[in-house]
């Protein structure tokens, strides 16, 4: 049979006929439809059961408890623990990322040996086995040498066991260099030491107060405890109580105080004196509290009288001198005032002179020790381990003096000076450093002006790094012992600084370790235990867990349950014992210099000519700028258009400078620095004093991920430090710049 | 058929005038046209056959691809063996999510050890249960992602039945075949077991039809009681999604399904 | 059988207490599986469902100040209940409002994106979704199965969490209960809010703190009685469930247009 043309299309014509009579065409059509709806690659989360596991978040000094959310052993959200005395349930957006850095592609996943240059990014994976017994022939090399004491070690915190560890190994191998990244709490440590003769962290009574005077405090842009002082900052919406905000630039919190009073970037501690001239002319002053319980008073009420009077004060400031007495008189007059200082989220430590300054002015108001004031306040003493067991070498070596000077005799009350680092290493005074252990901080990215640090680490033979992320300092190191994050291991952490109440909480595995990483308590246990002798025996315990678990004793229990132990607020109210000085009294004298408290402006880098205006950094807590790691892409994705435009960052500049110089909004230009310089893009922004530039903190990371890396510029790179001659610390607060078209 | 035979006389007729060789060429194509107006009907017929086979036999047969359960399972059983029928496996959580299909946890509180003869427990207890594996179950009623169902609502608050959406289920010896459509990925229980999408049960198909043929059924039951609820109004809702026709009246100033929202059964 | 009454959730945002931290946006993207990119500082591209935005007063040094101001999706009624701006243009019913809940709803799968809810909303709150979800390698582990990742091609906005609506009944039908406490459903950016400035509630609801705290006049499309209260644009009749309370009165000011002659207070700069 033959097919013609006719019966071809019959044939067609019935297959269609057929085809349409027939389900094939709707079907397929529906599920094409479906298939367009759910694309194959487009992910789909796997349900089960939800659990909760209670933790606390150590990514920032804030110590946050958090509840992470679980569906089956997957991690799928952090939430803030409702209940904890810090945070209550709130938490803040960096902690909400942690899971983008539980799971993020950046992570270290083995233990990393160095194969070519510093910071050329070759790696060799090795094994645990291998790494910890490198560790130990260099150690022990360096030991038997006689060099113990040139072994340093670098650790973002001194408080909680895994610091004590650090700390333990460094005295029984026989090394005094311990340090901690420094911050405002030195800066009060030591005003504490000076003025009141303890030892001892500030504690504030944020609940009672209601006058809070704050120099440059950035109460809600990361100050201390984040979460816990914007709940302590709308706490106090509702009871009424005033937040005076004194800072060069409009902050969030200038902006949410009930006044913004704008000051020359540097004169915090002329104001404050400048108030007590005010409070004491005008005896406004606790008079009780001053007849009692200080010392040098009337040395100290000289000085005030004559040097700091309202109109001295306001050519100083920038602040009118009617301003000035209007702002001592309600400071003075509320029931419960307080001042604090710490530019900022608080990271970078302050002069102690203006630290020290606006201390006198919670004691002329009677704040000290009292309701709504500030307290002296010990840390808790739960970490009890048996006396370490010094050979001759440990004790040979702890004699040697601190590489930093902390604790010599120009800087006698000073613990930790990393600033001072640096400068020791390259001149080798007084030994040369053989080699630095880092963990968890990154002082090659937070230290102000990074360039001589990376050459100062260039001269240690060999650097290791604790680091769970290739971080600046990590990719400058010779070996890699990645710790297991914070969701991943067991670690106490004790209260943020600024509480008064009793706490620790406990870090506990929210998920199994994700890479072949280890804890650095368990790394430090098996170094000691790799050297043997008395290094062995000062740490007896199998592992960091039952280390832990024995330290902790009958809290073990409760803190694995609740996430944290908590105990009654302490607050010490009785004056007669709090002043532990050779007078036995508050000090307005510093009995080092055996002078009286006074301003004592710390001058920043630059000449007024060639660079005419003046660079501040400024915190914005959706940049992370208080943490060891960099912004996670949630947080970064937050960031204003007017901070962050694709990767260049903007400098905030006083609409009336810019004109003068011409520029306009947008434009690119290249902000220079006696230090260094970077392009940036102009914002124009009312809220900051002519002739002042603000850049953010946080920004211009590289080797963190593919969000972050090379956004902005690190305005640490930008701004030298200024050592404060009193504390050996860096009270910088800027630097001078200009800004030229490019 | 006598018009068609006159037709043709006529022409035959007609043809007589002609010459003869136009004759012979109208005979033949008379004669081919008569042959192929069969044709085309067979020609027809076959490619309506043909395709109808496609569409009704060899489709469904290459749309869907056959898939083995791991092991077999006997629920006719089991359900002898347990105090609480269908939930003592898939049972609710406390915080009211239904947890499926049961995890190896579960299994292992009878079967620790091998309890029988049986060569599916035994292959489970030694590939799975010795080996701490979860057996990677296809799950026939496994609806797509964007898909939220609270089996809560339909069990505990309006105390159904499993068998109503599941079938008989629970009485199966031996698991059936899964089958899986290739171009969406979902199993052929959810999108019904007709290729045509008739349905005898109101197990045999989980689409949001079948939901909103449900619904309809208990809204007109509610309404009839005269009592306006949300959960009424819900329901009217999606069949006005599914069917807009099918609500003879138009409600009020509706805007989309008139009320209740999408949310209720995506996510 | 006792059913229950018709809830109209709603927010309410203290703008006094607000921080600008920016943890309310990161809650929701966290919670609600929202993709990031490597550049996200073209803010119309930039899917966030809350967004915090940033106020000035566009006064000159040191007279100038700063508001913060999150906006999540404003959950419109409209004139007449359910008459939102989005609901009444989309093409696909793949937006719809729901009467039992006042939220209005949203099926990525059913939408085909034509955008017409995105040009047709007031508020910015809707996104478009211009490239697929990708998520390094690893990090789709913390996906949350409760809310579907979005595909390339939809619309998406803030839902209020409903998930949490659902799974909080779903824990109440255990009970046998069908009423939800205050407390059972709330939204993931009140309840991680460090500064306690979201409140989330039942606007129907007398007991329920937001209800409390502007006093939603039923007469008037629930405009607040609180006079620090506004809702944005209200004079454009979206009927709004988010309030917001501010005690600067330039803040008030800014949450809606006015005419020359009738806005004493300069008008507000907006940024980004």
């Amino acid at each position: 049979m033959k097919i013609g043309r006719r019966g071809f299309l019959s044939f067609v014509i019935g297959g269609a006929a057929g085809t349409a009579l027939s389900p094939l065409p709707w079907k397929l059509m529906d599920d094409t439809s479906i298939w367009t709806q759910m694309w194959p690659w487009t992910p789909v989360p796997e349900d089960g059961e939800a659990s909760y596991v209670n933790s606390v978040c150590t990514l920032c000094p804030g110590r946050c408890g958090i509840t992470v959310r679980k569906i089956e052993d997957r991690a799928v959200k952090i939430e803030g623990m409702r209940g904890n005395p810090v945070n209550n349930g709130g938490i803040c957006l960096l902690g909400l990322s942690g899971l983008q850095l539980l799971y993020g592609p950046t992570r270290i996943k083995s233990p990393l040996k160095r194969t070519g240059k510093r910071g050329q990014g070759k790696w060799d994976r090795i094994s645990w086995k291998e790494a910890v017994s490198m560790v130990v022939e260099k150690l022990g090399d360096l030991r038997s040498k006689g060099r113990a004491h040139t072994v340093g070690m670098i650790s973002g915190s001194d408080r909680g066991t895994v610091p004590h560890l650090f700390e333990r190994f460094l005295t029984a191998y026989g090394s005094p260099n311990f340090f901690r990244m420094p911050s405002v709490r030195d800066s009060y440590e030591l005003t504490l030491h000076i003025m009141q003769g303890v030892q001892a962290l500030p504690g504030f009574d944020f609940k009672n107060a209601d006058f809070i005077l704050s120099f440059g405090s950035g109460i809600i842009d990361g100050w201390g405890s984040p979460v816990r002082m914007m709940r302590n900052f709308s706490a106090w919406r509702n009871t009424g109580a005033k937040v005076i905000q004194i800072e060069p630039r409009l902050s969030n919190t200038a902006a949410k105080s009930n006044k913004w009073i704008p000051i020359n970037p540097g004169t915090e501690g002329a104001l404050a004196m400048g108030l007590a001239h005010v409070i004491i002319k005008e005896s406004l002053y606790d008079n009780g509290f001053i007849a009692d319980y200080a010392n040098g008073f009337d040395e100290w009420k000289r000085l005030v009288i004559d040097k700091y009077d309202p109109d001295s004060v306001a050519a100083i400031t920038g602040i009118d001198a009617g301003t000035i007495v209007a702002l001592a008189r309600s400071f003075a007059n509320a029931s419960n005032p307080l001042a604090i200082c710490g530019r900022g989220d608080g990271t970078t430590p302050v002069g102690l002179s203006d630290c020290m300054a606006v201390h006198a002015l919670n004691a002329l108001a009677g704040s000290i020790n009292n309701k709504g004031g500030i307290f002296a306040v010990s840390d808790l003493d739960y970490i009890h381990w048996p006396e370490i067991e010094m050979d001759a070498k440990a004790a040979v070596g702890m004699q040697h003096e601190r590489l930093d000077g902390a604790g010599s005799r120009k800087y006698p009350n000073s613990r930790y000076l990393p600033n001072r680092l640096p400068e020791a290493i390259l001149s080798e005074t007084p030994y040369p450093l053989e080699s630095l252990f880092i963990a968890g901080v990154n002082p090659l990215y937070t230290l102000m002006d990074t360039r001589p640090i990376e050459k100062a680490f260039e001269k240690i033979p060999f650097v290791v790094s604790f680091s769970s992320y290739m971080d600046e300092t990590a990719q400058r190191a010779d070996l890699i012992l990645p710790n297991h994050i914070y969701l991943e291991r067991y670690e106490d952490v004790p209260r943020p600084i600024g509480m008064l109440q009793p706490l620790i909480s406990l870090a506990k595995p929210v998920v199994e370790p994700q890479l072949d990483t280890k804890h650095a308590g368990d790394v430090i246990i098996q170094m000691a235990k790799g050297l043997g002798g008395s290094l062995a025996n000062s740490f007896p315990w199998e592992s960091y867990y039952s280390c832990l678990k024995e330290t902790l004793g009958e809290k073990w229990e409760i803190m694995v349950e609740k996430g944290f132990w908590s105990g009654s607020e302490s607050m010490t109210k009785n004056l007669e014992t709090s002043f532990d000085t050779v007078s036995g009294k508050f000090e307005f004298i510093n009995p080092d210099s055996g002078s009286a408290v006074q301003y004592k402006p710390v001058a920043v880098e630059g000449d007024r000519k060639s660079y005419p205006l003046i660079l501040i950094p400024y915190d914005s807590i959706r940049l992370a700028p208080n943490s060891f790691v960099g912004d996670p892409p949630f947080a970064i994705k937050t960031v204003d258009d007017s901070v962050l435009k694709h990767n260049d960052v903007f400098v905030e500049i006083n609409p009336k400078t810019a004109r003068v110089a011409g520029l306009r909004e947008g434009e690119l230009v290249l902000l220079s620095t006696p230090i260094g310089a970077g392009k940036v893009r102009i914002h124009l922004f009312e809220g900051i004093i002519p002739g002042i530039v603000a850049l953010p903190r946080g920004l211009g990371h590289t080797g963190s991920d593919d969000y972050l890396d090379g956004k902005g510029i690190n305005v640490n790179a930008l701004i030298g430090p200024v050592q404060d001659p009193d504390s050996g610390m860096d009270a910088a607060w800027g630097i001078r710049a200009k800004i030229s078209k490019v | 058929m006598s018009t068609l035979d006159d037709h043709a006389k006529e022409m035959i007729e007609g043809a007589a005038h002609e010459t003869a060789a136009s004759q012979s060429t109208e005979g033949t194509i008379q004669k081919q046209d008569k042959g192929a107006g069969g044709t085309i009907i067979l020609f027809f017929i076959l490619g309506m056959f043909a395709s109808l086979i496609i569409g009704w036999v060899i489709f469904p047969k290459l749309l869907y691809s056959k898939k083995k359960q791991p092991i077999d399972f006997n629920h006719a059983f089991h359900v002898t063996q347990v105090d609480n029928g269908c939930e003592s496996c898939h049972f609710f959580r406390a915080d009211g999510t239904f947890s499926g299909v049961p995890k190896l946890d579960q299994c292992i509180e009878c079967h620790e050890e091998i309890q029988g003869i049986d060569p599916n427990e035994i292959k489970f207890v030694e590939d799975y249960v010795s080996k701490g594996r979860e057996v990677p179950w296809l799950i026939y009623s496994k609806q797509p992602d964007c898909v939220f169902f609270s089996h809560a609502a339909h069990i505990k608050s309006a105390n159904m039945e499993c068998v109503t959406c599941h079938g008989h289920i629970g009485e199966s010896k031996s698991l059936k075949v899964y089958e899986q459509n290739r171009i969406t990925g979902y199993s052929r229980d959810i999108w019904g077991e007709s290729i045509a999408g008739f349905k005898k049960n109101t197990w045999d198909r989980m689409k949001m039809d079948d939901c909103a043929e449900c619904h309809q059924k208990e809204s007109a039951k509610i309404e009839k009681r005269g009592i306006k609820t949300p959960t009424n109004r819900l329901i009217d809702d999606i069949v006005h999604v599914v069917s807009p026709w099918a609500l003879s009246t138009v409600k009020g100033s509706s805007v989309q399904t008139e009320r209740d929202a999408c949310f209720v059964c995506h996510k | 059988m006792k059913y229950n009454k018709n809830h109209r959730f709603g927010m309410v945002i203290d703008l006094d207490k607000c921080t600008g931290c920016g943890s309310c946006m990161v809650a929701c993207m966290a919670e609600n599986n929202v993709p990031f990119r490597k550049d996200e500082s073209n803010k119309l591209l930039s899917i966030t469902w809350m967004r915090v935005f940033r106020l000035t007063n566009g006064e000159p040094f040191p007279k100038t100040d700063i508001c913060y101001l999150p906006r999540p999706c404003m959950q419109c009624a409209g004139q007449h209940e359910g008459h939102s701006p989005c609901v009444s243009v989309c093409p696909a019913t793949a937006t719809d409002y729901g009467i039992e809940t006042g939220i209005v709803s949203q099926i990525y799968t059913r939408c085909f994106g034509c955008r017409y809810c995105m040009a047709s909303c007031p508020y910015h709150s809707r996104y478009f979704n211009w490239w697929d979800p990708i998520w390094p390698t690893g990090m789709e582990k913390y996906l949350s199965p409760n809310v579907s990742p979005r595909m390339r091609g939809v619309v998406e906005k803030c839902s209020f969490c409903y998930h949490r609506y659902q799974l909080a009944k779903e824990k109440a039908f255990m009970e046998k209960r069908r009423e939800l406490k205050e407390s059972e459903y709330q939204t993931a950016c009140a309840q991680a809010c460090p500064a306690n400035a979201i409140t989330f509630g039942d606007l129907n609801n007398p007991d329920h703190a937001v209800h409390r705290m502007v006093n939603p006049d039923p007469k008037h499309g629930g405009r607040p009685k609180n006079p620090h209260a506004v809702r944005l644009l209200e004079r454009l009749g979206t009927n709004p469930k988010v309030y917001y309370l501010s005690s600067r009165n330039w803040i008030r000011q800014a949450g809606d247009n006015h005419l020359k002659n009738e806005a004493k207070i300069k008008k507000p700069v907006h940024h980004g």
